[in-house]
């Protein structure tokens, strides 16, 4: 889809809101457009058309939800919901947290109960967060930041094709109309024929032979090379079961040119809290997500703590789903597995139907503030309330749960 | 609340004036008068009692000590385990330990206040989120600026000093800062224009502006807008054989403007003898020594593994080819920053390693005026702050340390200037180079002393000869009269507080601002400001605690 270069609109020069607001629905946390309430509660942009932001606002029910716990498919009071889930989580040998679907609030608070109860965490998007992960502690990278780019950049090259169905406003972040010249889309190879296609630039750029490389990457080499500041621009989600090593790939291109000119790469994912999880657990713990507490102290593992894996191997014995921004990927399909579902209201029709517990909550920068890393990671971004919310912060479930699992454990 | 009397120490408290054995009476969280009966009294005989220590420069938390931690799960994976306490939640690392252990150690060796040097005003949110989940430590942080897009353009175009000056005003406040630190002056922009390197009086390839005018813009802005602590300069050419010149030349350009050089071990360095590379500890010494304007910290470097995490992208990705293990991060920031991560071990056999000691210390030891430098490894640049009380006896005992000057590289063992110092320490001095000095320096009237009305942050160190004993495990450490750790182990977690300073300026600045926010797409304007809610919230609902500034001097 085309997007046009949106001129910059000061938040001044809007009537319809004071304050900005923070999109919470994709990693590129837009604060320059807005949402408004209508009389009937619904939810709607103000200043953007993106498809992403309007699909997550239309899952908001109008107005706010009165959405209750449910125990087993029964309706209860919270009180109930978070015994029952205290009781569960008592009785689990090894749980896994996953989803992770919240903000920096919630990530303190879970990793209060991560330790309590030796669980394992993984994201929803877990593969994607975790290929980023491992190519950084395997060989490091150079990265740079969306102002950054839009500042300096004289060559974006998205590698792997335009990401603009993901993140529909990237170009206007970026400054870029989709016709700009200093826009180049590298669409070679999908999923695995990525790795091709990256290790091929990466010997151009180097100047050794790549056979059979096609001409369009033997251009884009050559353009790598003139820029004075190129960016390599990724979707995470889009690189296959290999993606650690395409980013050690794009990293050596990076490395290669930044020899003698400038270069750095940008990787768009990480939303849905995937990447606020993990950064706020590295820093409580000094380790990444796809870690727990184990006998012999903090244990990591960023291939056997998959969650999917786990849940199909049978090794884990409950499950702990957090979902607040509604646009997290499913649960892994139900099976024998207990589930605690803690999520936005609309799942109480999905995986809330044969959780055992299922507590709505509010979501941030919709019924609640918080805070989210954008996808540079360098960026933590304040939500804001657009609405009256009546459902628990996932923090607040959390910290309720972590005391009353006290209880029960005692 | 409860009183406490602290008996028949011997308190060292420098701010006081000579070290004497006397009791110690807290109330309410502060230091009192003597009080006729108290709740709870400590045997302190046989004890030195100091104020909380405090490190002023400590890379504790923010974006890139978090991808020091992304980067080296080994090393994280290797912690020993600690014992399990109920008060303790599990956090592990060596190098760049998770916030949680990063306070609790902090804690057990009688720290109660660290400040995270090298904040980025747009990730702002993140330090203080970090800072809040380092537990029980106040903590305070210095925005960087002078590599930032606008006031380089500022510069370039000769905008008024005014303007540039509030500029920095209402950064400090939006970030919720405690002072400003300037990181290799324009040389981070530059290298984003492939500058490579780049001097004191060098122009920037594309905005024409020197280090030195950057220098004395912000070291003039900050003297106005009355910030109690002066500038703090991480200079030109850091690690660079010869960059003293540099060093002068940045002392130089200060032109007699309050400056805080930090990390100065780095910036110390000649390029005579066989190797081109020699101490210039002597000339730094007697440059500092004679300019009553500058304090320095040392960045003393400390034998094996750690990481160095710094905002000076242009240095470190020259220095990137040192890695060990051979990996290492750089970035671009927000058209206002960088940084670079890149892990490194120290190695006694090493020429260059080894005159690097030699060199910190020799500076300890050859500046006279111990009020004007702080105790500090650069966490974890020069190794990890668990390393200070090594640091400390090598400072205090001079034995110790020709023992430890023997096992080096044997052309420093040989002609290193430090084996001819017999300087050792006092305790007094040392007092001062951990608490009472970085106190003064950041304009922290209630800390760093234990005079009636100070904060009741006491540590309680059992005396002996073996200083690096004395100094890992002190008997009782108390944060505002609570007891906090006793024999190296934590007995109570409160919240830290936040250090800021909240100087006035002219917001007619707001207008130029925005405009450039949106020009170049960061975040919108009305969401870089902090308020204090939101940064109660970021640091875990801790006290907030505003410096006061004092009256702005026009220069």
């Amino acid at each position: 889809m085309a997007h046009g270069l949106r001129p910059t609109v000061l938040m001044s020069d809007l009537s319809v809101a004071t304050r900005p607001w923070t999109c919470p629905f994709c990693p590129l946390l837009c604060d320059d457009f807005g949402v408004e309430a209508g009389a009937d509660g619904a939810l709607s942009l103000v200043g953007s058309a993106c498809p992403r932001a309007g699909a997550a606002l239309g899952r908001f029910s109008s107005p706010a939800s009165a959405a209750t716990p449910a125990l087993q498919g029964q309706l209860c009071d919270l009180d109930t919901a978070i015994t029952a889930a205290a009781r569960l989580l008592a009785a689990s040998r090894q749980p896994l947290f996953g989803g992770l679907g919240t903000d920096v609030a919630g990530a303190r608070a879970l990793y209060a109960l991560a330790c309590a109860t030796g669980a394992i965490c993984d994201a929803a998007q877990g593969q994607p967060l975790m290929q980023g992960v491992r190519a950084l502690q395997d060989r490091g990278g150079f990265s740079t930041t969306l102002a950054e780019l839009r500042t300096r950049a004289d060559l974006v090259l998205c590698f792997g094709g335009l990401p603009t169905a993901r993140h529909p406003e990237f170009l206007n972040r970026a400054g870029l109309a989709v016709d700009d010249p200093r826009l180049l889309v590298l669409a070679e190879g999908e999923g695995d024929d990525l790795f091709d296609a990256a290790a091929r630039l990466a010997a151009l750029i180097e100047g050794r032979a790549a056979a059979g490389a096609p001409a369009a990457l033997a251009a884009a080499a050559q353009r790598l090379q003139a820029a004075r500041y190129a960016v390599l621009v990724y979707e995470t989600s889009r690189l296959g079961r290999n993606g650690a090593l395409v980013i050690e790939m794009l990293q050596r291109v990076v490395a290669t040119l930044n020899r003698s000119t400038r270069a750095a790469t940008l990787a768009l994912g990480g939303g849905d809290g995937a990447a606020t999880v993990n950064q706020v657990f590295t820093w409580l713990s000094g380790l990444p997500l796809r870690s727990r507490l184990g006998p012999q102290g903090l244990e990591h593992e960023p291939l056997v703590f998959d969650a999917g894996r786990l849940c199909a191997d049978g090794a884990v014995d409950l499950l702990l789903w957090v979902a607040s921004f509604g646009t997290e990927a499913p649960p892994p399909p139900p099976n024998t597995l207990p589930r605690i579902v803690l999520g936005h209201p609309s799942l109480a029709g999905v995986a809330g139907t044969d959780a055992d517990v299922f507590i709505p909550v509010a979501t941030p920068g919709i019924g609640s503030d918080g805070h989210l890393f954008r996808t540079d990671g360098a960026v933590l971004m304040p939500l804001h309330p657009v609405r009256p919310e009546t459902l628990p912060t996932v923090a607040e479930v959390l910290r309720r749960l972590s005391a009353a699992l006290a209880v029960v454990s005692a | 609340m409860s009183t406490l009397c602290i008996r028949g120490g011997l308190v060292v408290d420098p701010q006081q004036g000579a070290d004497s054995v006397r009791d110690l009476f807290v109330q309410d969280g502060r230091i009192v008068a003597p009080l006729p009966a108290v709740d709870e009294e400590i045997d302190a005989t046989g004890c030195v009692v100091m104020a909380g220590g405090i490190d002023m420069h400590t890379h504790i938390g923010g974006g890139k000590v978090n991808l020091a931690r992304l980067l080296l799960p080994e090393d994280h994976r290797n912690t020993p385990a600690r014992p399990p306490s109920a008060l303790e939640l599990a956090s592990c690392g060596s190098c760049t330990p998770g916030t949680l252990l990063t306070g609790y150690r902090y804690v057990e060796m009688g720290y109660t206040a660290a400040f995270e040097p090298a904040m980025m005003a747009a990730n702002a949110r993140h330090a203080h989120m970090e800072m809040g989940d380092t537990p029980i430590l106040d903590h305070g942080a210095y925005v960087m600026l002078g590599n930032d897009e606008l006031l380089l353009e500022m510069l370039a175009r000769g905008e008024d000093f005014e303007r540039i000056r509030d500029y920095t005003g209402w950064t400090i406040n939006a970030a919720k800062a405690m002072g400003v630190k300037v990181v290799n002056p324009a040389g981070i922009s530059a290298f984003k224009f492939n500058q490579r390197k780049l001097d004191v009086d060098e122009a920037h390839v594309h905005w024409q502006v020197t280090p030195r005018q950057v220098l004395q813009t912000l070291a003039r802005a900050l003297r106005e807008l009355g910030v109690p602590h002066p500038l703090h300069v991480h200079g030109s050419n850091l690690g660079v054989a010869g960059n003293i010149e540099s060093t002068l030349q940045t002392i130089q350009a200060l032109e007699g403007l309050p400056a805080h050089l930090t990390h100065i071990q780095f910036h110390a360095y000649g390029n005579d003898g066989p190797k081109k590379f020699s101490s210039a500890a002597l000339q730094l010494a007697e440059a500092v020594n004679a300019h009553p304007n500058i304090s320095i910290d040392v960045g003393q470097i400390m034998f094996g593994q750690t990481v160095t995490a710094s905002g000076d992208t242009m240095r470190q990705h020259a220095q990137s080819g040192f890695a060990s293990p051979r990996k290492w991060i750089g970035a671009d920031y927000e058209a206002e920053a960088g940084c670079g991560i890149v892990p490194f071990r120290y190695r006694e056999q090493s020429y260059v390693n080894a005159l690097q000691w030699a060199i910190g210390l020799e500076i300890f030891l050859l500046v006279k005026d111990p009020w004007r430098v702080v105790l500090t490894t650069d966490h974890p640049n020069g190794g990890p702050f668990t390393s200070y009380p090594h640091l400390i006896r090598l400072l205090m005992d001079r034995t110790f340390r020709n023992e430890q000057l023997a096992k080096l590289h044997p052309d420093v063992a040989a002609n290193a200037a430090l084996r001819s110092i017999t300087r050792e320490l006092s305790l007094n001095e040392i007092a001062i180079m951990t608490r009472a000095a970085p106190a003064r320096l950041l304009g922290l009237r209630d800390r760093g002393h234990l005079g009636i009305g100070g904060a009741a942050d006491v540590v309680i160190y059992r005396n002996a000869t073996d200083r690096e004993a004395m100094f890992t495990t002190p008997e009782h450490v108390f944060k505002d009269g609570t007891l906090v750790a006793r024999h190296g182990r934590i007995t109570a977690t409160p919240v830290g507080g936040t250090h800021f300073v909240e100087p006035d300026y002219d917001r007619g600045i707001e207008k130029r601002l925005r405009k450039h926010f949106a020009e170049h797409g960061q975040v919108n304007f009305d969401h870089v400001a902090i308020g204090h809610d939101e940064l109660c919230r970021c640091c875990n609902g801790g006290r907030l605690l505003p410096a006061a500034c004092f009256e702005g001097q026009a220069t």
